[in-house]
């Protein structure tokens, strides 16, 4: 027998909450106290609006707001029409080869995004790149009629970068569209263009303004394509900008002071996006348009235009992923920096693949990145399952603590790596009694951070659909807590909560942003190892390390789709 | 075996409680329905008893043990209770193959594997599934997986199994069928159980005793053929089946004054001020002509219209007093819509109706 006020554990929800300030409240709050500090140090005397005044009083803050709205409204408007007519194309016209143009669509996800800027660097740069080379020949031209290095460069590649993610949302939506309600209309006797505009459309709103508002707040943080294609001419986006202040030695460390003030401005707007999209995709979750019964989307005849449609596939795929890999893999076998000819295939080389693959830093980087990926998979899943749990069951908890953790959860999909990586600057420099700066560890706690938002709603997701009788069964079949999560939660969890760690281990091995800042000589990961290549003057062992990094992702990625296939476990009869 | 005290529960962020003062005994060996309309607390107050619920007051004692007592602060948590429980989403576990989840209960408690063995096989064979032993359990129809569900309950042999709605995720005619084997295996394995439903025929057909529950109260306890034929609330005699209701205006003797003309009542708290008086229609008797004899309760009335449905006719008939009232007559009753008959309320079937009665 127990005393009733012990029936379940409340330390460990106090803990867990305790854990999350930690994590993301105090970060945040370090950074804001230090843009209000004279020297941007949070522990240093005095306050005083000077890193604001001397942010908001140059023009080339604005100038700095204007790109990086710009770029992100940019790609944004770009993958939705892009990502939108791949998706339809796919799930609701009779497109030949689905099954092959899906692979082709979704394949992208395999190359980290600043691979494929340096593959287009290699393809449209002014000087050397291989398509401008061709059309000058080709044409007579006497200037390069495409510069990668630009705002329209950015938003191009990032936009094809972006495009499975827009896919994946919208070919769901598609695809869950139960043709009956078309059919209703139709019955109704609505025409076509009817149809679309007063059935289609609206039902597919929610999802569409969903996806849209993700893409800002991605256009918002990313760094590796402002940063391998802005960055070098001096064109900044709010993130790339923060990597160069505070990895540009010749502003000494005063610069602090102004990236807090620059990043705490935007924080505040990527906090109400994030705020609105949250209470977007709960919206749509009443739209339920799944109804569990099996049916097959109406499909549009293509006619003439399918060869069209067939082409406007290939060309993704020879954007995405076809030209920027092959001429990675190229330049990774030439001895130095030249274009694709006939005379240089008889001299193409492993030398670069066996330097890189002997050089000890490179071992290093490498062992680095998968022990700090498998870690912080490991603990942010494990976070993400105390996390759904506790919003999701725990009764010791009020309601405002649940929704606490679940809003604390969810914030760092706002925060750019390039913020956390900041604000994990000022925290450990400030704590300077935990010894992580400029170790791996630094790198685990911010990884854990960044993706909690994903793993802890993923969790989530899936303890959803687990009816809670099924543990409730359990209990009353005289299985303790424990027991009940060991032998009843767990093997229930455990196809989706492997698929969230793979998903984990990929995107910390393609992480350039945070490891850029919170390098330190015993942390260089194998993304910053290709990164200083590629800055150094080195491209062919940037590729070389690229094409590896690439046959890793792929096989990670090949793993993670296996794990999330087993998925459509009908839980709870 | 299973008693309630004063239970009262409120969940948390709510301002009204679910559950107002429950009190109940359930026997050795006895089936009690708890039964009401969604919302009414029944479930919640299956659930407390299950320990899944932590009511705010009153006492709870399962066996000769007290699992929870609001007073003293005693609370057993739900896996030290010597219960069982059947719910409605019949929770099977998906990862474990049929005998699996039956043998989960005793693995759990650590018995002996020949003596865990023989005990599956045997909850098993009474539900008829020892031929699906080794299927998956996500393999089976919703009947099976219900039967699975029972097994895992039966084979626990605790003090008492409790059932949350178990039958209402079957069809209508499963369900049917479910419910007389269901009677069977309990009488014969003699359980006590408390059973949650809102369907009255299932509660009538299964229960030795009903607690009709309205409202986060029990508004009365009885079995089914009292609750059926003389119940002593408006809300029992509406909710267990159709009635006719008149309401009264005075109460002289066995004599009630009520809104269709004087009746004559013929019940055990005769004298009483009720406040409705009520008839079964199939209780409700029609003739072409008045009785020669001096009957009570005998009204003229005129027949609006009448319904064939196979097993009797629906007659709906307007009294002089401008009320209609609907009756169910034998099936070969040969009536025309139009013309003038006579209803009689025998007064042995006529059931005094009061606000409120103490359940017991």
């Amino acid at each position: 027998m127990r005393q009733g006020a012990l029936r379940s554990a409340p330390w460990l929800s106090f803990g867990l909450l305790a854990l999350l300030l930690y994590l993301v409240a105090v970060p945040l709050a370090l950074l804001l106290v230090s843009s209000f500090k004279p020297t941007g140090l949070p522990l240093d005397a005095g306050w005083s609006l000077q890193n604001f005044d001397l942010v908001y009083g140059d023009a080339g803050f604005y100038t700095l707001l204007r790109n990086t709205l710009t770029f992100a409204l940019g790609c944004t408007v770009c993958a939705l029409a892009v990502g939108g007519v791949l998706a339809w194309l796919v799930e609701r016209t009779d497109l030949p080869f689905r099954a092959t143009a899906r692979v082709m669509i979704a394949l992208p996800m395999v190359l980290p995004p600043f691979l494929l800027a340096m593959g287009w660097v290699l393809l449209a740069s002014p000087r050397t790149g291989w398509f401008n080379q061709l059309f000058k020949d080709a044409l007579g031209l006497t200037q390069a009629p495409f510069n990668i290095y630009s705002m329209g460069g950015m938003i191009f590649v990032e936009t094809l970068a972006l495009v499975p993610s827009v896919y994946l949302i919208l070919s769901n939506a598609f695809r869950n569209m139960d043709p009956a309600l078309e059919e209703a209309a139709m019955t109704c006797g609505a025409r076509w263009p009817q149809m679309v505009r007063r059935i289609f459309v609206p039902l597919l709103a929610p999802a569409l303004v969903a996806a849209a508002t993700y893409l800002l707040i991605v256009g918002f943080l990313v760094f590796d394509v402002p940063g391998t294609l802005g960055m070098p001419v001096g064109l900044f986006v709010v993130s790339s900008r923060i990597v160069y202040l505070a990895t540009d030695q010749s502003g000494g460390t005063s610069a602090y002071g102004q990236i807090a003030a620059i990043a705490v401005t935007f924080l505040v707007l990527l906090l109400a996006l994030a705020w609105s999209y949250r209470r977007m995709t709960r919206q749509t979750n009443r739209f339920v348009t799944v109804t569990g019964k099996g049916f097959r989307p109406r499909q549009l005849k293509l006619g003439g235009f399918k060869p069209f449609a067939v082409a406007a596939v290939m060309l993704y795929f020879v954007l995405a992923v076809l030209a920027p890999l092959g001429l990675l893999l190229w330049t990774s076998l030439t001895p130095y920096l030249a274009a694709i000819s006939w005379e240089m295939a008889g001299k193409l080389t492993l030398a670069q693949h066996s330097s890189v693959l002997s050089n000890p830093r490179v071992g290093a980087a490498a062992w680095t990145s998968i022990w700090v990926s498998m870690l912080s998979a490991t603990l942010v899943t494990a976070l993400a399952l105390l996390v759904a749990w506790t919003v999701l069951r725990a009764r010791s908890l009020g309601q405002e603590a649940r929704n606490l953790i679940d809003t604390l959860s969810f914030m760092p999909l706002a925060i750019p790596g390039t913020m956390i990586g900041m604000a994990l600057i000022y925290v450990y420099l400030t704590l300077s009694f935990i010894p992580v700066y400029g170790t791996a560890w630094i790198l685990v706690i911010a990884y854990v951070t960044v993706y909690l938002s994903f793993t802890s709603r993923t969790a989530s997701a899936s303890l959803i659909q687990l009816h809670p009788e099924l543990d409730e069964a359990a209990r009353t079949c005289g299985a303790s807590p424990a027991t009940t999560v060991r032998r009843i939660v767990l093997p229930l969890l455990l196809p989706a909560l492997a698929g969230a760690w793979v998903w984990v281990v990929a995107h910390v091995m393609r992480e350039l942003s945070t490891a850029l800042l919170l390098q330190g000589d015993e942390n260089v990961t194998l993304a910053v190892q290709l990164w200083s290549y590629w800055a150094g003057g080195e491209p062919s062992k940037a590729a070389a390390v690229g094409v590896w990094l690439v046959i890793v992702m792929t096989v990670i990625t090949i793993v993670w789709q296996r794990l999330s296939a087993r998925k459509d476990v009908v839980f709870g009869g | 075996m299973v008693e309630l005290k004063d239970l009262w529960l409120t969940y948390p962020g709510a301002t009204q409680p679910s559950v107002r003062g429950v009190s109940l005994r359930v026997e050795p060996g006895e089936f009690v329905t708890l039964l009401g309309p969604s919302g009414c607390g029944k479930t919640s107050t299956l659930r407390s008893v299950a320990g899944l619920e932590s009511p705010s007051s009153g006492s709870i004692s399962i066996g000769d043990n007290e699992v929870f007592n609001g007073s003293s602060g005693v609370e057993v948590r739900t896996h030290m209770r010597d219960i069982s429980m059947v719910f409605q989403s019949y929770a099977v576990w998906p990862h474990m193959t049929v005998s699996g989840n039956v043998a989960f209960p005793l693995e759990v408690a650590q018995l002996p594997t020949a003596e865990v063995r023989q005990r599956v096989a045997e909850a098993l064979q009474m539900v008829g599934l020892d031929s699906f032993a080794d299927r998956s359990a996500t393999q089976l129809s919703g009947g099976q997986q219900q039967r699975v569900a029972i097994a895992r309950a039966l084979v626990r042999r605790s003090a008492v199994m409790l059932l949350d709605e178990p039958l209402s995720n079957l069809d209508a005619k499963l369900r049917e069928q479910m419910r007389l084997e269901l009677r069977q295996l309990l009488k014969t394995v003699g359980l006590t159980a408390v059973y949650v439903t809102h369907d009255q025929e299932e509660a009538l057909m299964l229960s030795d005793r009903i607690a009709l529950m309205n409202a986060g109260k029990f508004v009365e306890i009885g079995t089914p053929v009292d609750l059926y034929l003389r119940p002593r609330t408006l809300f029992g005699a509406t909710f267990l089946g159709a009635a006719e209701i008149f309401k009264v205006v005075r109460t002289s003797g066995t004599a009630v004054e009520t809104d269709i003309g004087v009746l004559q009542v013929q019940v055990d708290d005769a004298g009483t001020d009720f406040e409705h008086v009520g008839i079964r229609p199939e209780a409700i008797r029609v003739t072409q002509h008045a009785s020669p004899h001096q009957i009570p309760n005998q009204l003229p009335g005129t027949l609006v219209s009448a319904v064939f449905s196979g097993r009797q006719q629906q007659l709906i008939v307007q009294l002089r007093s401008g009320r209609s009232i609907h009756v169910l007559a034998d099936a070969t009753t040969n009536f025309a819509a139009g013309q003038t008959v006579y209803v009689e309320l025998p007064a042995e079937r006529l059931m005094g109706l009061q606000k409120e009665v103490s359940p017991d």
